[in-house]
């Protein structure tokens, strides 16, 4: 049995007169872990910023955890709260300490008590390994532990979907692993995951599809061992010679 | 090796170095060094060694060579308190008291919240102008035309501000707006209220406006000043208040959106103290600046601190007093400028805990 976490019906966005996703199709099931890559202008992170509306798509239909993305606000905010999002650039808000920032969005959008806020709040920092940084800021932490705290911050709204935007791409190289490693941790308890991402060596360990994407529509989707193995087309085997070649 | 310094030669050697490097540099140090000296002197002597401090000593005053700091003691609570009735004026007194304490007050963390602070201005304001006002609790009433010097000052810097601020929010929050027509209508307004001099704006709505208002929204020439006045403060603050949120990263708002808080929550939570901060500095050297301002009410009739201290220092028997006049209130207005200042660089620096 499965039950769908995201639908995608022909969806299409554009930016003024410049088409950015053509026709979109596309269905993740629950506890189901995509990778989205594909080379940079091809669409991957606008498509997923559809789905918490951060971009607004002109037709089609969006739909996450059986809401309708729509204009209805109230649609908006309950797909919002189910669906988690991780970013680029960390976007913690530089003036609360780590917990504040994780337990603001619990107090005011699930109403939960200061206490069991922070409660849970701890809970997730120590998962990421970080629980002696609650009190700081977090210009005083590092890239890798920022994105840790984002990631914790967005488990603390107890999301059914976490959508990863590029996550370890604005990270030192030394740091990216320490990110993946609680990335691959929350893949294991059967988190729904999608993530935009170039770390192919996470999509073949833990992503049960590949989708490959350029020009702003999807060229191919597969398993990881078929898509790295043996791609289909042609554009996909370029992409992949070129990140996994040298 | 461990080399031993001895401190006074630091300091000496550097002032060979920056100021006696060369004959050139010698002779402006030495020329500079007996102007500035004689300067002070000057002002030292004039301001204390030949002046006269002592009440209504105006003979003595015309003798002396120094400064008539008599005109001061003798009149001084014309410049603190204008017009306002001599019996009453431990009233008016009390009322800038209070208005210092809210101000002191709001410089401690503790009331460093959306709640906190506005409840306290907002109360600190009501006594002051009961205080003020009366007739009520057995106060005689004085009324708005009585009132002046120092206190009219607070009173309007204070009634600007808290009238001011949250319109300011308003107009960046409507200039901000998705909807363009609310956006661009909001920047037309401020637009060309900020293209207006104050002074006209304080005529309009001291002058003009009982002429257009219906009877019951005119309200004392007091007021409708300090309203226009609030409207052309809160057009400038808004723009700083904007400016401090168009620094803000676009991630911001986008990873506040993501976690599902609403617009309110946004703007109240993540927006607005990150644009604050940054908008700290502007923000101070407004406040500074409409505090100055103030003095332009006496165009309209009111006797501010300004108007008031010419006003003591404008009779036949005290008009020969009038730069010591002057220097009283410039002191007045550098007491409370300086603290300012002063207290935004404090802000500054705590704030920028955060951010680094």
């Amino acid at each position: 049995m499965t039950v769908v976490a995201i639908s995608v019906n022909s969806m299409n966005k554009f930016y003024g007169g410049f088409h950015a996703l053509k026709d979109i199709n596309l269905e993740v099931a629950r506890g189901e872990k995509v990778v989205i890559c594909g080379p940079s202008g091809s669409g991957k992170s606008t498509l997923i910023r559809c789905f918490n509306r951060l971009e607004q798509h002109q037709s089609g239909s969006i739909e996450v955890m059986g809401t309708k993305l729509d204009d209805n606000v109230d649609h908006i905010d309950e797909i919002r709260r189910e669906a988690g999002m991780v970013f680029q650039n960390f976007n913690l808000f530089p003036h609360m300490t780590i917990l504040e920032n994780c337990t603001l969005a619990p107090i005011l959008v699930r109403k939960k008590s200061r206490q069991e806020a922070e409660k849970t709040a701890m809970q997730y920092l120590e998962r990421v390994k970080i629980p002696d940084q609650a009190a700081k800021y977090p210009g005083q932490l590092s890239g890798g532990q920022q994105q840790r705290v984002a990631i914790a911050r967005a488990l603390c709204m107890a999301p059914e979907i976490m959508l990863f935007d590029e996550p370890t791409s604005a990270l030192d190289p030394e740091m990216i692993s320490e990110v993946l490693d609680v990335m691959i941790g929350l893949a294991h308890e059967g988190m729904t995951m999608v993530c935009v991402t170039h770390e192919m060596g996470f999509a073949r360990q833990v992503a049960d599809r590949v989708i490959f994407m350029a020009e702003g529509s999807i060229v191919e989707e597969a398993p990881p061992a078929e898509f790295f193995d043996s791609p289909k087309n042609e554009r996909t085997r370029a992409f992949i010679g070129q990140v996994l070649g040298h | 090796m461990t080399v031993t310094v001895i401190p006074q030669d630091i300091f000496l050697g550097r002032i060979r170095r920056h100021y006696f490097s060369n004959w050139a540099n010698t002779t402006v140090s030495v020329a500079f060094t007996v102007v500035s000296v004689w300067i002070l002197w000057n002002l030292i002597e004039w301001a204390f060694f030949d002046a006269v401090f002592e009440p209504d000593q105006r003979q003595q005053c015309e003798a002396a060579t120094g400064a008539c700091w008599s005109v001061v003691t003798t009149r001084w609570r014309i410049v603190l308190f204008g017009l306002y009735p001599f019996e009453e004026q431990w009233r008016s007194a009390l009322a800038c008291l209070v208005m210092l304490v809210v101000a002191i007050l709001s410089c401690v963390p503790f009331f460093w919240n959306a709640k906190r602070l506005p409840v306290l201005w907002l109360a600190g304001f009501v006594t002051f102008y009961v205080l003020m006002r009366g007739g009520v609790f057995g106060l005689t009433p004085v009324f708005e035309q009585k009132w002046g010097g120092l206190s009219l000052t607070i009173f309007i810097f204070a009634a600007v501000s808290l009238l001011g601020m949250p319109l300011s929010i308003v107009f960046a929050l409507l200039r901000r707006s998705e909807l363009p027509w609310i956006s661009r209508t909001m920047a037309l307004v401020i637009d060309t209220i900020r293209s207006l001099p104050l002074l006209s704006i304080m005529f309009t709505f001291a002058i003009v406006m009982p002429f257009v208002l219906p009877g019951w929204a005119i309200g004392d020439k007091l007021y409708r000043v300090i309203v226009g006045y609030a409207l052309f403060f809160a057009c400038y603050q808004a723009e700083i208040i904007r400016g401090g949120m168009q620094a803000l990263p676009v991630g911001q708002e986008e990873a506040a959106k993501a976690l599902g808080m609403s617009y309110w929550h946004r703007i109240g939570y993540i927006i607005l103290p990150q644009a604050f901060r940054n908008a700290l500095p502007p923000t101070i050297n407004q406040f500074v600046i409409t505090f100055k301002e103030t003095s332009l009410v006496t165009i309209i009739g009111f006797f501010d601190v300004m108007a008031s201290g010419r006003a003591a220092s404008g009779t036949a028997e005290w008009s020969f007093a009038v730069i010591e006049m002057y220097v009283f209130v410039a002191l007045i207005f550098f007491v409370f400028v300086f603290s300012l200042s002063r207290y935004g660089a404090y802000l500054e620096h705590r704030l920028d805990v955060g951010s680094r």
